[in-house]
């Protein structure tokens, strides 16, 4: 691990008290190199949804990945807090790693194909997490599976139990990919880009039953996107990063009524919408920064037409402009700032 | 009026199986297809995966031989052109991909890839061809030193846009883009956009646009083709077909398609069934399965793409006329509160000249 980084005091502890999973400054990077994800917090909280928006090279996915503690080699985490019922996730062993993951926290993938063994039965992939860990055996997790299969609307699920992945579609794929990760009964499931390889159809029927399951199940949800339109459909809270950082981050309402960050209001300006034929989409000039650069100030300053002096020299640090409605922005709300 | 490109009747059949141990199947992927796209109109084909529209696409090119039907583009008849014709139909019609990268040598520089074209059509003089190239990269909004680089330097947007330098090499007329947007970030995605737009009011190119994006069709599109198990079940200008949807499933694909109207998704029709199967020969609507509207006549015959108002748009559905009115495709910022408005309006504002302002979001100080 690298130990070289120095974090901000946490001064936003105890906001969320019943969240499920805690994160609070987390902080991703290679050693020797500037953070890729940096000092992050998130409150994920049962039976809601968050979330986590940005483009890519944002970090959304690696944010993700490291959740779960499934970071690729060489690159590490750290953080202020990182607790799954109040168990610190930090610093536990991979074989208790291995436990918690599947069962008390499990993750869906855009592309089911390759998330999938392509040998095995799907009956067998989503028994086997059963077998694994909650110790059934084969007759009663059997049981299990079928119904899972059925509460995500596998038609045919006694059929379907004993087809390979390449025999599905994709939506069916994504749906028993759902019903792995669910079976467990995990207080946390993360879904990263989960309907970006679907038709909108499917997304559709994908997304309705993720908002009934979590419901159902009582579970938090943490679903990585970069489609704004399926946020506003599904999201309680969101969290819009750029480059690694939280810009902003409110009630999805608050989000979507009161945009503040410059960079959530040029993500909206870029969407075609229906009074908006005929003219050109708003693009943001510019590139986000790559890793290696080392910028004192607001990362998106460089592309922002509301920037000044302060903006490409000091950090806006995360404040809270109204209720539980938090940016990162000097110029925030822009119809104080500019004339 | 002429029209550029003439598609009609177009079939495609696959048949599968035949062997000692299953029955020969047939598989009806595109079901005579008709439409007709005039000079400088973007034509867009939507559907779900499994509806047809990148075969048809592709047919456009002669890249895939259809089984019956005709396509005529500027009055040739594209299915009886031998090698050199395709060849020299290939300088007038290009395409571009949904993976830009899986287009690209990765071996070959992008000021080679885009030369490519131009030294084998023979369309500039040797000593030209490297200002041919500047010329085209400033186009798309690159520049000349990019010329010396490789595919994998470039992000996904910058990729899709050499794509599109590289299928303007040869000044095609007619551009077919399957899902030119769908892989790329929103932002990407937005300049993306304008650059076909762009392309079409300078050059006058025509496009044939295949995506499963409607808010992203509806921004582009003149035409709209909707297709459903390989074939059109709705079509006509744009603005009728999205505004008043007379075929149920093209109501199904606005109502699945997510808007950014915060908490609009469970207010809408949910999706039911899955797309029907190409081995289904019988002769019934395709859609009755999945559609809330069906009665007895539905599983009797298939209706047939007719008239059904006085507009020009044309839908395949027994129903089509006393359908209740739909509900609106309507996420027009006008819908979103003061301070989103407010806010866009000040970054509007502040990034012109370049960028003009909406006329709807200026409500916003009232």
């Amino acid at each position: 691990m690298w130990g070289a980084l120095k974090h901000m005091p946490d001064e936003r502890k105890g906001i969320n008290v019943a969240s499920v999973l805690a994160v609070r400054g987390l902080t991703i990077g290679m050693p020797d190199s500037p953070p890729i994800v940096d000092k992050v917090d998130l409150d994920l909280r049962p039976g809601c949804i968050t979330c986590l928006v940005g483009e890519s090279g944002s970090g959304k996915s690696l944010t993700a990945l490291s959740l779960m503690r499934l970071l690729p080699p060489g690159i590490g985490l750290q953080a202020d807090m990182l607790e799954l019922d109040g168990e610190d996730l930090r610093e536990l062993d991979d074989a208790r790693m291995n436990v918690i993951r599947g069962d008390r926290m499990a993750m869906v993938f855009q592309e089911p194909m390759t998330a999938l063994n392509p040998v095995m039965t799907v009956g067998e992939q989503i028994t086997e997490a059963l077998r694994v860990h909650k110790g059934m055996d084969q007759a009663s997790a059997d049981i299990a599976a079928l119904d899972m299969f059925r509460q995500v609307q596998i038609p045919a699920a006694e059929t379907r139990l004993n087809a390979y992945p390449h025999q599905l579609s994709g939506g069916m794929r994504q749906r028993v990919m759902i019903a792995i990760a669910l079976v467990c009964r995990p207080s946390v499931l993360i879904a990263d880009e989960p309907t970006t390889a679907l038709d909108v159809t499917i997304q559709s029927q994908i997304l309705r039953l993720i908002d009934a399951l979590r419901v159902e199940l009582g579970m938090a949800v943490l679903l990585i996107t970069h489609n704004l339109s399926l946020v506003a459909e599904i999201a309680d809270e969101v969290v819009v990063m750029y480059a690694g950082r939280i810009v902003e981050r409110a009630p999805r309402d608050a989000l979507f009524g009161d945009p503040m960050h410059p960079y959530t209001l040029a993500l909206f300006a870029a969407m075609p919408r229906a009074d908006g034929r005929g003219h050109p989409l708003a693009t943001i000039g510019g590139q986000v920064p790559s890793h290696g650069e080392r910028l004192s100030g607001c990362r998106f300053a460089a592309r922002c037409p509301f920037a000044e002096a302060r903006c490409m020299e000091t950090y806006p640090t995360l404040r809270e402009i109204r209720q539980g409605h938090w940016i990162s922005c000097w110029r925030a709300p822009l119809e104080d700032h500019v004339s | 009026m002429t029209h550029l490109l003439v598609v009609d009747g177009l079939s495609k059949t696959y048949t599968s199986g035949g062997g000692l141990f299953s029955r020969l199947k047939t598989a009806r992927v595109v079901s005579n297809v008709s439409f007709k796209l005039a000079r400088g109109d973007v034509f867009a084909l939507v559907g779900e995966s499994g509806s047809g529209k990148t075969t048809i696409g592709r047919m456009l090119l002669g890249l895939i031989d259809p089984d019956a039907g005709s396509i005529r583009f500027d009055d040739i008849d594209v299915l009886a052109l031998d090698a050199a014709g395709l060849r020299r139909l290939r300088r007038r019609v290009q395409i571009i991909f949904q993976d830009p990268f899986g287009s690209l040598d990765p071996r070959v520089t992008v000021g080679q890839a885009i030369a490519e074209p131009i030294i084998l059509h023979g369309l500039r003089p040797a000593g030209e061809v490297q200002a041919r190239v500047s010329e085209l990269l400033a186009l798309v909004g690159l520049e000349t030193a990019h010329a010396e680089r490789y595919p994998h330097e470039f992000s996904g947007g910058q990729r899709q846009r050499i794509a599109i330098a590289r299928a303007l090499a040869v000044e095609p007329e007619l551009i077919v883009c399957d899902e030119p947007v769908s892989a790329l970030d929103l932002s990407i995605q937005a300049q993306v956009i304008n650059l076909l737009t762009e392309l079409r009011a300078k050059l006058g190119v025509s496009y044939v646009f295949i995506s499963h994006d409607m808010a992203v069709v509806r921004h582009i599109a003149t035409h709209i083709g909707v297709l459903y198990g390989g074939r059109l079940v709705e079509t006509g200008p744009s603005e009728t077909v999205l505004g008043d949807p007379r075929h149920p499933y093209t109501r199904m694909l606005l109502a699945a398609t997510p808007s950014p109207v915060p908490g609009s998704m469970r207010s809408r029709e949910p999706v039911i069934g899955e797309p029907p199967s190409p081995f289904d020969d019988s002769a019934h609507c395709w859609f009755a399965s999945r559609c809330s509207h069906r009665t007895s006549v539905c599983m009797e015959g298939e209706p047939l793409l007719r008239q059904v108002d006085p507009s020009l748009r044309l839908a395949a559905c027994h129903h089509a006329e006393t359908l209740p009115t739909a509900t609106p495709f309507d996420d027009g910022e006008d819908r979103m509160t003061a301070a989103y408005r407010l806010r866009l309006d000040i970054l509007r504002k502040a990034r012109s000249p370049d960028i003009p302002q909406q006329t709807s979001s200026g409500s916003a100080h009232g």
